[in-house]
């Protein structure tokens, strides 16, 4: 039976037999879906109160895998000055480009506004070739997450494990936010009824803004975090921004939860599927959408009049 | 935008025909080039409104009909030494029947799950294309392509896109000022509404992406010949963004508008590309420009001006 | 009268402008300068821009100057493509060069043989090239996958490795590479036995998938491709796990030896690493050579020069070479001279084979290692592993 199996899927195979290599996949699936997910995250959240899908999440991920570079590698700052200096970086860049852009668009159709983002994408990856030019970049590890760290069945690498550990902790802040705090319960007016809220003496813009700042620091500092082992690189936000819109619309736009489902399953397929079947690789990410929205037209966790007009 | 042509845009139309027909007259080899490609790519954009300007829908992979029409036709001209025309009409019907499969799935969605939906079939379109190299050459390219002899020549290869291309465009011309068009329109609108009033919307919009595909498929047959060459960068979610970004360019409202913004970009292009290496800057820009300030594009900004010196007439 | 001689002054002006442009001779080169290529596309034109100056310093050839016309070849087949044909046909230029991705080149080949002009690739390394899409208008000056596939197995066989684990990106590159690689163990050491394949797709991000079975596979020689970020992130990816520590050596294709990389990854270079790389700013092979090196690097503002210059350099002088043998720029005389054709260059003399259109372009090859006076690891020993196929 196992040569059977041996014969269609080499990895498979070693998958069954092998429970320290089929452990070492899963904490690849679950450390890869961590980073990812607090990436994806920001762009769930933008979109589930801005109602704005914004393409240029991914150069705002670059730009907080170069700032980190900057910061850590040629200042000398500790790493995790460095990861929160790309979150602040990209909260002021957001501040700038939603006060000024897209203040304009908020009440303008989809198509118009994905291609405002989309013009930023443009924008900005030429802005990041012209400060930190086209050369090769590479972050080290922090000293303290070098290595790897003996979980008794297996070794596995130190920094990945933290990525285990941040993205829980991350899901569990944001939802205290958006549920324990009255930022949070304006926000969620704010997605049910902007003009009530308005009505109410609130100030709305501000919220937005606010929002959209968070959800930017978020891609910022998921960049930061990914440059040691994703080195900073022109483009590397075209082949990001792909897999954070299969991760939000398989999770179901605008839910943190499902955003968190999203990635691990992301993660999960990816990872295994690249074992059992190593051709399907640049595919994986598509079936996974397509089986999703095909069974659940809105996503896991979506609901139905998330996407429409 | 259904009115039909009026007297001075039908001499307009004239015009730009016979003086595209005389463009090999002026002995550039460079000018031919530049007419052939513009005419693929203006087509390219027109069969993408199809979708965007006359049933409502964003599409992010239209993109996978104009490299499988491309593919198709390269493979069975080279590979298998079929003759121009069965080759032609298989590129074309191939591009038509995955519009079709992939429309059946993605409208029963709407807004931006039907666009990532389209995203995710064209890209699994560009994997199998990367992928399956004995057939396509893979990242390498399929190249060369054999061009049959009759139109191997530059100048009646020109002549020969030029009515095939006319002849599409007309052909679009009728179908989307015919009842089926308004009712596409009426469907862009207002979704509920043309429901109410018994259009079979899911249905319109499946035959409004299988329209758009087939004439995709025909530019895409078009190009691969053009280039001799057929690459898997074609059937990349990149190629869907810049034919969107030239179909809104231009203005989704109007018949036109995408041929008129696929001609400008695509000049405009060539033309940056001669002084500096940030076009992306310099479309970014253009697309900020173009979304805050005139969202029905060029043919917007065109009767606007119009409107300032004609004087008179309806806004 | 004042007009008359304006105007005659001003007819003779530009007569003698537009003798002067008929008479230059232009190259049109394609290189990525924006995007992910922009890495390579830089220094490239450094390197081509210093040949131009020095030809047209010393008087141009036969009195006629060189003239670059330049487009950016994005890494877009179709769009390089549509670059070489506008080249030809609205600038006029008599030859093509450059080019960097195997699909960019294969499509300014297919331009060059419709419009019958000359390419030179530069940089592109897939073997189709020159074998099964070899045409007389295209030449190569670049080394290949085969070359590089056969130093790889020449350096299997001297360390003793026994079994090899192969991970090669999955695209042509990686393909040809692959083949190279096992066709060349075959003749040198047949009793090596590749016991993993691994393809990682282009773009990827995620390694571990691939890292954890090279560790399970028990190889004793990773063979690989990853170059650039991809071996920056495989490598970052793979240290925590101790992959470089465990294995003879990870000898690997893609120049991750030059100093673009080794200089940035400082400390994080790992171990037991035998690269390749076209050129080595702290390695001379002659006093020409050393020259050259500080000539590129006055023009590029650093003594760490990148490693691209020496092929655009020897590409256009080539090319002079060439028009100066035939006496002119038409193609066919361009042809005749190139085939066969010896020039003495920074690196030594380089021969154009008249079959297949290929230079016999060859690589320093050499483990990389922490050395007194380098904050980053330098390659030491040097060895030029020249390419010939025995």
């Amino acid at each position: 039976m196992l040569d059977l199996i041996r014969e269609f899927s080499p990895g498979l195979a070693i998958l069954l037999t092998n429970p320290q290599f089929a452990f070492i996949q899963l904490l690849n699936s679950i450390s890869q879906g961590m980073n990812l997910f607090i990436i994806a995250a920001g762009l769930s959240l933008i979109f589930g109160v801005l109602k704005v899908i914004n393409f240029a999440h991914g150069v705002f991920y670059m730009f907080g895998a170069y700032v980190v570079h900057t910061v850590f590698m040629d200042w000398g700052a500790p790493f995790w000055v460095g990861a929160i200096a790309s979150a602040l970086a990209l909260g002021v860049i957001a501040a700038i480009i939603e006060r000024t852009l897209f203040r304009q668009i908020y009440e303008a159709e989809h198509l118009m506004q994905l291609l405002l983002t989309f013009a930023i994408v443009l924008i900005m990856g030429d802005l990041a070739k012209v400060i930190w030019g086209t050369e090769q970049y590479s972050v080290s590890y922090p000293a303290s997450l070098k290595g790897a760290t003996d979980l008794g069945i297996t070794f596995y690498p130190s920094y990945r494990l933290m990525l285990c550990v941040i993205g829980p902790l991350i899901l569990i802040a944001l939802y205290w936010f958006a549920e324990r705090t009255r930022w949070g319960r304006m926000t969620k007016a704010a997605t049910q009824d902007r003009e009530m809220l308005a009505a109410l003496g609130i100030n709305v813009p501000l919220i937005y803004t606010s929002v959209f700042i968070l959800g930017s620091a978020l891609a910022g500092f998921g960049g930061a975090l990914a440059a040691p082992f994703s080195s900073p690189v022109p483009g590397m936000d075209a082949t990001l921004i792909v897999e954070c819109f299969v991760i939000v619309i398989v999770g179901g736009l605008g839910s943190l939860w499902g955003t968190f489902v999203g990635a691990l399953l992301y993660g999960l397929v990816f990872n295994f599927g690249s074992v059992i079947y190593p051709n399907g690789q640049d595919v994986f990410a598509y079936l996974l959408l397509l089986v999703v929205l095909l069974i659940r037209p809105w996503g896991l966790y979506g609901k139905p009049e998330a996407g429409g007009h | 935008m259904t009115s039909p042509l009026s007297k001075t845009g039908m001499a307009a139309c004239l015009i730009v025909l016979i003086l595209c027909a005389l463009t090999p007259l002026l002995q550039s080899d460079y000018l031919i080039d530049v007419v052939t490609e513009i005419l693929i790519v203006a087509l390219f954009a027109l069969s993408l409104n199809i979708i965007i300007g006359y049933s409502g829908n964003v599409s992010f992979g239209h993109a996978a009909y104009f490299a499988i029409g491309g593919y198709v036709n390269a493979i069975l001209l080279t590979t298998y030494g079929w003759p121009l025309l069965p080759s032609a009409v298989a590129g074309v019907f191939a591009a038509t029947l995955t519009a079709a499969v992939v429309a059946y799935f993605c409208t029963r969605l709407t807004d931006i799950y039907f666009a990532m939906l389209t995203l995710a079939f064209s890209m699994l379109v560009w994997a199998i294309l990367f992928k399956w190299r004995s057939l396509t050459n893979g990242d390498d390219g399929f190249t060369p392509v054999h061009v049959p002899a009759v139109i191997d020549d530059r100048t009646a290869f020109f002549y020969f896109t030029m009515i095939v291309i006319v002849i599409s465009i007309a052909v679009l011309w009728v179908i989307t000022h015919s009842a089926f068009g308004r009712s596409l329109v009426a469907v862009r609108e207002n979704v509920g509404r043309a429901g109410f009033v018994g259009i079979h919307t899911r249905r319109m919009r499946w035959q409004a992406f299988v329209i758009a595909g087939f004439f995709a498929g025909v530019a895409g047959v078009l190009f691969g010949m053009y280039h001799r060459g057929m690459y898997v960068e074609s059937a990349f979610w990149t190629q869907s963004a810049q034919v969107l970004i030239m179909t809104l360019l231009g203005g989704i409202y109007s018949f036109f508008g995408p041929l008129i913004g696929a001609a400008v970009l695509f000049m405009l292009e060539r033309l940056t590309n001669e002084y500096t290496e940030y076009w992306p800057t310099v479309l970014g820009s253009i697309l900020l420009i173009i979304l805050l300030f005139q969202p029905d594009g060029l043919v917007g900004l065109g009767k606007r001006i119009k409107n300032k010196f004609g004087g008179g007439g309806s806004p | 009268m004042k007009r008359i001689l304006a105007g005659a002054v001003a007819l003779a002006a530009i007569g003698a402008g537009s003798a002067a442009l008929a008479q230059d001779i232009k190259i049109g080169v394609l290189y990525p300068t924006s995007g992910g290529g922009a890495i390579y596309g830089g220094p490239a034109m450094v390197g081509h821009n210093l040949a131009v100056d020095e030809i047209n310093a010393a008087g141009g050839i036969n009195g006629r100057k060189l003239v670059t016309v330049a487009r950016d070849s994005k890494l877009n087949p179709a769009a390089a493509a549509s670059a070489a044909k506008e080249m030809v046909t609205k600038d006029g230029v008599d030859v093509l060069m450059g080019g960097l991705s195997s699909a960019v080149g294969l499509a300014i080949s297919e331009v060059a043989k419709q419009e019958g002009v000359v390419y030179l690739a530069t940089i592109p390394k897939t073997i189709q090239m020159t074998t099964s899409k070899l045409h007389p208008h295209v030449f190569r000056t670049s080394s290949n996958t085969d070359f590089e596939g056969d130093a790889m197995a020449q350096l299997i066989k001297k360390i003793g490795g026994k079994k090899v684990c192969d991970i090669q990106l999955d695209y042509a590159y990686g393909h040809d590479l692959s083949d190279g690689l096992k066709s060349a163990l075959k003749r040198h050491a047949p009793d090596v036995e590749v016991v993993l394949d691994l393809r990682p797709k282009l773009r990827a991000t995620d390694y571990n998938v691939f890292i954890t079975q090279i560790m399970g596979a028990g190889c004793d020689v990773v063979t690989s491709g990853l170059w650039g970020s991809h071996f920056v992130d495989f490598a970052q990816q793979a240290s925590p796990f101790g992959l470089f520590n465990n294995i003879k050596a990870y000898i690997s294709g893609g120049e991750v030896a030059s100093h673009e990389i080794a200089g940035k990854m400082g400390d994080d270079y790992p171990p037991n690493v035998i690269s390749n790389t076209y050129e080595l700013w702290y390695h001379a092979v002659s006093p020409n050579h050393k020259v050259f090196q500080e000539k590129i690097s006055e023009k590029s503002g650093t003594k760490e020069t990148a490693m691209w210059p020496v092929l655009s350099y020897t590409g256009v002088k080539f090319y002079a070479e060439a028009v100066m043998k035939s006496g002119g720029t038409k193609s066919d005389g361009i042809i005749k001279a190139l085939e066969g054709m010896t020039i003495d260059t920074p690196v030594g003399p380089r021969t154009i084979n008249a079959d297949d259109h290929q230079a016999n372009t060859g690589q320093f090859w050499g483990p990389m290692v922490d050395k007194d006076g380098f904050s980053y690891k330098v390659m030491d020993p040097v060895t030029y592993i020249p390419a010939e196929i025995k």
